[in-house]
């Protein structure tokens, strides 16, 4: 049974996934809203250029979680899922989308039910009130996005993972999570006030609030 | 690059590659592998010419080393001791287990790496436009919309610098600089989505019981297509099922006796992932015929 | 049978005292063709979108507004969607899905039609509107003027009876511009559909439309036939018609001095020579032309020394990739302080290259480019200059004393998207002018501004020139660099072909230049803009 964990994860992945979509789907959202998921997603997916000149500096993560927090827990988790998505699409899908998928999700998701609420006011994110996201940043590379991305590098290498073969690869990763950590929470720290303010005056001037 | 297969219908394409890499990381079968493969790499240099070439020298080849090795080092099962090394030992059965996996994880690259050329944006669309509507509308604005923002933020970044911004040179100038063009593109985006908003109300998005046109057509060649390819996978799950394709690597290697469901699974799990490579050669026939008429 | 009937309309944005519309009657015939003119800011949007309340603003409404009949707050919204067809602004924003033919079918998939009927009604459209061609491309791979296009008829393909088009060309060149009017003009005539156009290039709608509306400040002040409508500017002397077509402009002047009084009111250039012919019948023409001064060098004052160019560009050659074609080829130029240059041209010439080059962001990669001073470029869109949430954080605290030049110190608490393009390009101007550029380079600088913003923005540049900017454009605009440039180019082929003052360089082209030069080059030799005829014609009463 062992050998099949990588396409039982990848079909557990992908059924978790559906729910959320289905749901979604029943609730005819209007066409403002699908225009504004639309532009957070090509945003995450393409901010990278903006940063050029600073290589592996990518803002998709933070725009995912700024996401979840100016629209709430299922539009968090549809821009999550999406923007790993359409990476994927760009960059080349492969058996490690439906890893990225649930965990960039998963980054969105939680980030609008916690603060969602805490940072309902478009001003809300200032001085000591900024840390909180900034915190739940750094910790979602490494406990949400890294770890669950990483079953797939571990799934890829050994079928029979040890208790090893895990800190292996964990620890392998722990670099590169570490410069993405303090990518998403140097881009929480600069984008999230301007991009919830905007995101808030759209919102007004949609008649969406 | 040649591709006949990416004219048929998307639905044909979508089961197809979901039939060969399902089926591709089910079995473990040696022979499977091997057609797998096989056909996987033949279809990618179809699809993708000298860049799948490249891509499967420089990374794939690498790749099945590198899982050939991690597997004996982590995985100490097995009888044929081959050497200890300190405290383990490493087994025959754990190496050949290895190059299987390597073996399967470089045919489900190279089956996604044709994926990529064949199942474009639009065919996505297509597919999920039916049960996934408000998603599939979305995942169109994204395609469209980013190589919009690409052009938008090349603009931005030229007119920060033509308008006398200083370069930036430090890292922290760097970060702040993308962080300025970022934010003008999102909120020149965000602005420029009321537009896209009102174009869409505008032309009735929102009513009740929308369709989803296309303009891809299940044909004949299509309909033929997918009773070939769905009896085909009947006879490969009946020789999944029945293990009669069974393989046990541990503790030593054994095979399921070779028999007639075994042979006919194999031979139609061929079939299924050699037919983007038989079209291709027909219509290379086909055409070296028509020609060779006038 | 009236296709749309408003009765005393008035229409109140949120927050705001003063309406946007104010009892507006108007009366919209079926199969008629009508041109909704007024300067920026008159309500033109407004009112247009208060027809198809499914995009209309919120506010406070009364009056009302019939269509065949039944209130317009009454239709469904599948009426509403598929019989009141209207086209936006922004060819780009637009367009939502990501290929052709998709856009051309996404308003019948909300009408809920098959597929069978969604592809005959499609391949209609496309034939109609010569799309074949890209129907399967990305849009992506769309020029504007083809956005455009697409736009036009990914609404026409729901057959709607009335076609409502906001200034649809303002953000296209002249040629993609007339050959998306031309198509208009082809529904209107050969489909019979009801046409509400709103445009500034008045100079290709008025000949086509059956009649001119004309608002200022919320209210209509005219309508009616477009040459009589050009009449009743004149009677009123409203400032209004500076807005309007040159050869209207010059009637207008004249007319109230007393000058052919009786004619007909010319609306485009044929009609202006027919107008012009007629005034001077019989008449002994004793000047039919202008002093025109050849080109001269700029002096210093002070030592009486020609000055040194501000930019000089000799022999310099570009192309973006080693693989590809020239650019720039074998390019020379020079331009001095206090000057306002302008580089003319159709697209893709290489006009815009050269201005990037001048501003640092291209290099040359043979021949010689000298820029003496600071050069500071306007954008074609002053949007990629804004961050800010009002346009005192996008200026900082300090105040300069530019703002005033530039009028824009009741703007300051804006939003900068919530402005006008006009408004926009001022802040633009406001925020790239911090820098203290010696050079200001400005690239299509008046791109969807109608003729009364011009007017400002030529001041805002003389005053510039006056405090020794050298000024740099380029544009399609031959009508303002025809009237405000001191000296102007032509640019060809990836090199500058002839260069001269606006009265030589015009008169010596005939098909590449202003209207005024157009309509009167059969009597006077070189008149170039409206106050050049003017006097020409005083000089002969």
């Amino acid at each position: 049974m062992s050998e099949h964990y990588l396409i039982i994860s990848m079909l557990i992945g992908i059924l978790a996934m559906v729910p959320f979509f289905v749901k979604f789907e029943r609730k005819k959202v209007q066409a403002r809203e699908l225009v504004i998921l639309a532009v957070l997603i090509a945003t995450a997916v393409v901010g990278r250029a903006a940063f050029f000149m600073v290589p592996n500096f990518k803002p998709i993560l933070a725009i995912v979680i700024i996401s979840g927090v100016a629209l709430g827990r299922e539009s968090g988790f549809l821009v999550g899922a999406m923007s790993a998505f359409v990476s994927n699409f760009l960059f080349g899908q492969g058996p490690w989308t439906p890893f990225q998928m649930v965990a960039m999700a998963l980054c969105g998701f939680l980030a609008g039910l916690i603060f969602h609420k805490y940072y309902a006011k478009a001003d809300s994110f200032t001085g000591k009130r900024k840390l909180p996201l900034l915190i739940y940043g750094a910790l979602s590379v490494f406990f949400l996005y890294g770890a669950i991305v990483d079953i797939w590098t571990i799934l890829a290498m050994t079928p029979h993972p040890t208790i090893a073969t895990v800190v292996t690869v964990y620890g392998a990763a722990l670099y590169f999570n570490l410069i993405h950590a303090a990518a998403t929470v140097i881009f929480l720290l600069l984008l999230a006030g301007p991009m919830l303010k905007k995101l808030n005056r759209v919102k007004i001037k949609y008649g969406m609030k | 690059m040649r591709n006949t297969f990416a004219t048929y219908h998307p639905i044909i394409e979508f089961g197809f590659f979901c039939v060969v890499i399902g089926i591709g990381m089910f079995m473990i079968h040696p022979v499977f592998l091997a057609i797998g493969a096989s056909a996987a790499f033949i279809f990618a240099i179809l699809t993708g010419g000298k860049g799948s070439l490249k891509f499967t020298l420089c990374f794939l080849l690498p790749m099945i080393i590198v899982v050939m090795v991690i597997n004996p080092l982590v995985n100490h099962q097995g009888v044929t001791i081959l050497f200890q090394l300190k405290y383990s030992y490493i087994t025959a059965e754990s190496v050949i287990y290895g190059l299987m996996m390597g073996l399967m994880l470089t045919s489900i690259l190279l089956w996604f790496s044709s994926y990529n050329k064949v199942m474009t944006s639009d065919k996505f669309t297509y597919l999920f436009g039916r049960i996934m509507p408000s998603i599939s509308l979305i995942f169109t604005m994204v395609m469209r919309f980013i190589p919009n923002y690409k052009i938008q933020i090349k603009k931005i970044a030229d007119a920060q610098k033509a308008a006398g911004a200083a370069e930036a040179k430090t890292l922290k100038e760097k970060i702040h600089s993308g962080i300025k063009i970022i934010s003008i593109m999102f909120t020149w985006a965000l602005e420029n989505s009321i537009d896209s908003a009102d174009s869409m109300r505008s032309r009735g998005y929102g009513l009740k019981n929308r369709t989803a046109f296309s303009i891809y057509r299940f044909d004949r060649r299509d309909g033929a297509a997918a009773v070939f390819l769905a009896v085909m996978t009947v006879i490969v799950l009946i020789g999944c099922i029945s293990g009669a394709c069974h393989v046990d690597y541990f503790p030593e290697i054994v095979y399921a006796k070779a028999n007639l469901i075994h042979i006919s699974s194999c031979i139609a799990f061929a079939l299924i992932c050699y037919f983007p490579v038989f079209i291709e050669v027909k219509e290379v026939l086909v055409w070296k015929h028509l020609e060779s008429k006038i | 049978m009236e296709a749309f009937r408003i009765k005393n309309l008035t229409f109140t944005y949120p927050e705001k005292t003063r309406p946007a519309l104010r009892d507006i009657n108007l009366d919209i015939n079926m199969g008629e063709m009508v041109a909704l003119c007024g300067q920026s800011g008159c309500g033109k949007t407004t009112l247009l979108r208060n027809m198809k309340p499914l995009i209309a603003p919120h506010g406070e409404i009364s009056g009302s507004i019939e269509f065949y009949g039944t209130d317009v707050n009454e239709l469904s919204q599948e009426v509403q969607a598929s019989r009141i067809g209207y086209v936006l602004q922004n060819p780009d924003a637009q367009i939502v899905t990501e290929k052709v033919w998709h856009e051309l079918a996404f308003g019948l998939e909300s009408l809920s039609m098959d597929t069978k009927t969604i592809r005959l009604r499609v391949a209609e459209m496309a034939s109609f509107f010569g799309i074949q061609g890209w129907f399967h491309k990305n849009v992506n791979e769309l020029s504007g003027g083809q956005k455009q296009l697409l736009n036009l008829a990914a609404v026409m393909v729901m057959q709607p009876d009335v076609l409502i088009l906001d200034e649809p060309t303002s953000q296209l060149d002249p040629i993609a511009a007339g050959d998306f009017l031309a198509t208009v003009s082809k529904i209107n005539r050969e489909l019979g559909t009801t046409v509400i156009i709103t445009e500034h290039r008045l100079e290709d709608v008025l000949p086509m439309a059956d009649r001119a509306v004309v608002m200022d400040k919320g209210e209509i002040i005219a309508d009616d036939t477009p040459a009589d409508v050009g009449a009743i500017l004149a009677k009123k002397n409203h400032p209004m018609f500076l807005a309007m077509p040159s050869p209207l402009q010059t009637y207008a002047i004249l007319y109230n001095e007393g000058v052919g009084k009786d004619l007909e009111c010319p609306i485009d250039v044929r009609t202006g020579r027919d107008w012009l012919t007629k005034l001077l019948a019989g008449k002994e023409l004793s000047v039919t032309e202008l002093a025109a001064d050849e080109e001269s060098l700029p002096v210093d004052n002070e030592t009486g020394k020609v000055m040194a160019p501000s930019i000089e560009i000799k022999d310099a050659w570009f192309r973006y990739h080693k693989n590809e074609n020239d650019v720039l080829k074998d390019l020379s130029l020079e331009v001095y302080p206090g000057e306002i240059f302008c580089i003319v041209g159709g697209n893709g010439t290489g006009k815009t290259t050269t201005m990037s080059m001048i501003a640092g962001l291209r290099k040359a990669y043979r021949g010689k480019v000298k820029v003496n001073g600071t050069t500071a470029m306007l954008p074609q869109n002053p949007q990629v200059l804004f961050t800010e949430d009002t346009v005192r954080e996008e200026l900082g605290d300090e105040f300069r004393k530019e703002y005033e030049l530039l009028d824009i110190e009741d703007l300051m608490d804006s939003h900068p998207y919530d402005l006008s393009g006009g408004e926009q390009q001022r802040v633009a101007l406001a925020k790239i002018l911090q820098t203290d550029p010696d050079i200001l380079l400005l690239d299509e600088p008046t791109k969807g501004l109608d003729n009364g913003l011009k007017k400002e923005l030529a001041d805002i540049l003389n005053r510039l020139k006056e405090r020794g900017t050298t000024i740099l454009m380029v544009s399609h605009d031959v009508e303002f660099c025809g009237r405000y440039g001191d000296r102007c180019a032509m640019f060809f082929d990836g090199r500058i072909i002839t260069t001269n003052t606006p009265r030589i360089f015009f008169s010596g082209n005939s098909f590449y230049t202003t209207a005024i030069n157009r309509m009167s080059r059969h009597i006077f030799t070189n008149a170039v803009n409206v106050d050049d005829l003017v006097e020409l014609i005083k000089a002969n009463e």
